[in-house]
């Protein structure tokens, strides 16, 4: 049996930031736990040097720290060998990546990029500019009724044109668990590449790059309790040394002539600048803190949550859920509207009952068309929230009812 | 809830019991403003005899504080010379910008005070009062035209 309430106290800001903080918007960002703070700080004042660019101890050990840090990363979504993970800024950064240095190499006029209906805009403006560059095309996987995946209606997807798929493992409003896995095995028979945007299942449930067999997967590290400013891109060996750097400068070069040059070995051609040390060793501390817990755990703690505030809103009367719907699948998302009430509002009068949620398009503006609204409430879920954090989030929208509901 | 809630009643007020909103077919000009980021739509639109601001009305969909602060608009400067109209505009969005008191909110405006502490929702508090900006612009060009 997990102590959720000790894991609860692991994460400095429940005790030591404003107070009451019911905080139901780990979607957005996840709170950090003491270690991951610790081990930050630590890096800064005990181990701190430049990496892969000096001789003494200092600058070795931070060579060190940052390549151990690549080695549990990619131990933790079970990744082949280290150097398949690319560090970046983000998430967003990853797809950048492989929009601009590899699908813009390889991209011909009359092809097709296939993106979902339900993609965040960072999943989804990379290849919408990629395509127009290159006179490709933009197709949609559309969705059904519950907000899943509708893949009898995406008709062409793993045919002759489609040259590569991206789509989000769990979406970012809906709390929808996409069939990644079925994706995957109808795009290998026609050698399609597959990029996964994990940002929102990465440290979240298990997830395995060798199991799934996809070629891309991204994802960052603050929604998964590490620090901001640092995520990855895993590749495939063959995937990543079709891609071409964006970034020149500073540690991604073997030689340097007035007239040409030649990168250096992957993934260092891809980390031009000095690396984000401190960040990659949060970030690993955070993939060991949750991999120490259990993601499977973490996974379940999480749905049961989402569910329980599903059955509640469901009982309120007047609010609109989203998503999937009860006996189906879901994450540990769930946005919702009250008739009537602007989102803002709702996420407003959350606010000054110590309840973050999220309200707005969430960065998914053709998904909010499919769903016909311009804007959600959404709240979502981790390991450290807890029936409380529910119970506050209904007063909170019982109060929202009653101050501008109808009178 | 806390003493600091936006939520006040002379809020809740125009929120529940919007002043001047609906058609806006008689109007002279009629100028829209949005917000994508949040789905907000307001139309506002001016009647103007000899200089001064006759009827003021709007229309749209919103936030409360989007709609609340159009109503109220709508209420305190209906009967304005085009010039004060201007001033209690700015007034408004000076008082947003700053930090300090150097800028007196007029009283008027008071229940939009709170807003200021929400960054993110001034642009809500602010939507009607540009899009009437614009209308003023528009019909003072007009003028200018000697166009009708």
């Amino acid at each position: 049996m997990v102590d959720f309430a000790a894991l609860r106290a692991d994460f400095p800001i429940f005790a030591t930031g404003q107070q009451p903080l019911h905080y139901l918007d780990s979607a957005a960002s996840a709170q950090k736990p003491a270690c991951v703070i610790e081990s930050i700080s630590q890096c800064y004042n005990h181990d701190y040097g430049p990496v892969h660019r000096g001789l003494y101890p200092l600058a070795e050990s931070a060579s060190e720290h940052y390549e151990a840090s690549r080695r549990t990363i990619a131990h933790f979504i079970n990744a082949a060998r280290p150097e398949q993970i690319v560090f970046t800024r983000s998430a967003t950064e990853s797809i950048n990546l492989v929009a601009q240095g590899w699908a813009a190499q390889y991209l011909q006029p009359g092809d097709e990029i296939w993106v979902s209906q339900m993609e965040h805009h960072s999943n989804f403006l990379p290849w919408q500019r990629v395509c127009r560059k290159r006179d490709a095309r933009l197709r949609i996987i559309p969705l059904d009724g519950e907000g899943l995946i509708d893949l009898e209606k995406s008709k062409g997807l793993f045919g002759k044109k489609s040259r590569l798929i991206a789509v989000t493992q769990v979406s970012n409003v809906l709390g929808t668990i996409n069939p990644i896995r079925e994706i995957i095995a109808g795009a290998k028979q026609r050698n399609i590449p597959v990029l996964v945007d994990a940002a929102q299942s990465v440290g979240h449930m298990p997830v395995d790059v060798q199991d799934l067999d996809c070629d891309f997967l991204v994802a960052s590290a603050h929604k998964m309790c590490g620090p901001t400013g640092i995520g990855f891109l895993y590749g495939k060996s063959d995937r990543l040394a079709e891609t071409e750097p964006l970034l020149l400068g500073g540690g991604m070069v073997d030689e340097v002539d007035i007239a040409s040059s030649s990168w250096a070995e992957i993934p260092a051609r891809f980390e031009a600048g000095s690396p984000n040390l401190a960040g990659a060793v949060g970030f690993a501390t955070a993939a060991n803190y949750l991999h120490g817990i259990g993601l499977p755990v973490i996974e379940q703690r999480v749905k049961d949550l989402a569910l329980l505030t599903y059955e509640h809103l469901s009982s309120v009367g007047g609010i609109q859920l989203y998503g999937p719907g009860p006996g189906l699948d879901r994450s540990g998302i769930l946005s919702f509207n009250v008739d009537g009430i602007h989102p803002h509002d709702i996420a407003h009068i959350a606010a000054e009952h110590g309840v973050a949620i999220r309200a707005g398009h969430h960065c998914c503006q053709p998904l909010m068309q499919h769903l016909g609204v311009s804007s959600t409430a959404r709240a979502s879920f981790n390991l450290y929230n807890n029936e409380r954090d529910i119970a506050a989030l209904l007063a909170a929208i019982l109060d929202a009812k009653r101050i501008l509901g109808h009178r | 809830m806390s003493n600091e809630s936006v939520y006040k009643e002379v809020l809740l007020d125009h929120f529940h019991n919007p002043r001047n909103k609906g058609e806006l077919d008689a109007m002279d000009t009629v100028r829209r403003g949005s917000n994508p980021r949040c789905g907000d739509e307001i139309e506002v639109g001016i009647a103007c005899d000899n200089g001064v601001l006759e009827t003021v009305r709007f229309r749209g969909r919103g936030c409360s504080i989007c709609l609340a602060s159009a109503s109220m608009m709508t209420e305190y400067t209906s009967g304005l010379k085009l010039r004060q109209a201007r001033q209690l505009i700015a007034n408004l969005q000076q008082w947003f910008s700053s930090s300090d008191d150097a800028v007196a909110l007029n009283e008027n405006l008071a229940a939009l005070s709170t807003i200021r502490q929400h960054p993110a929702r001034i642009k809500c508090a602010l939507l009607a009062w540009q899009a009437l900006a614009e209308t003023l612009d528009e019909s003072e060009d007009r003028n200018k035209t000697g166009n009708p």
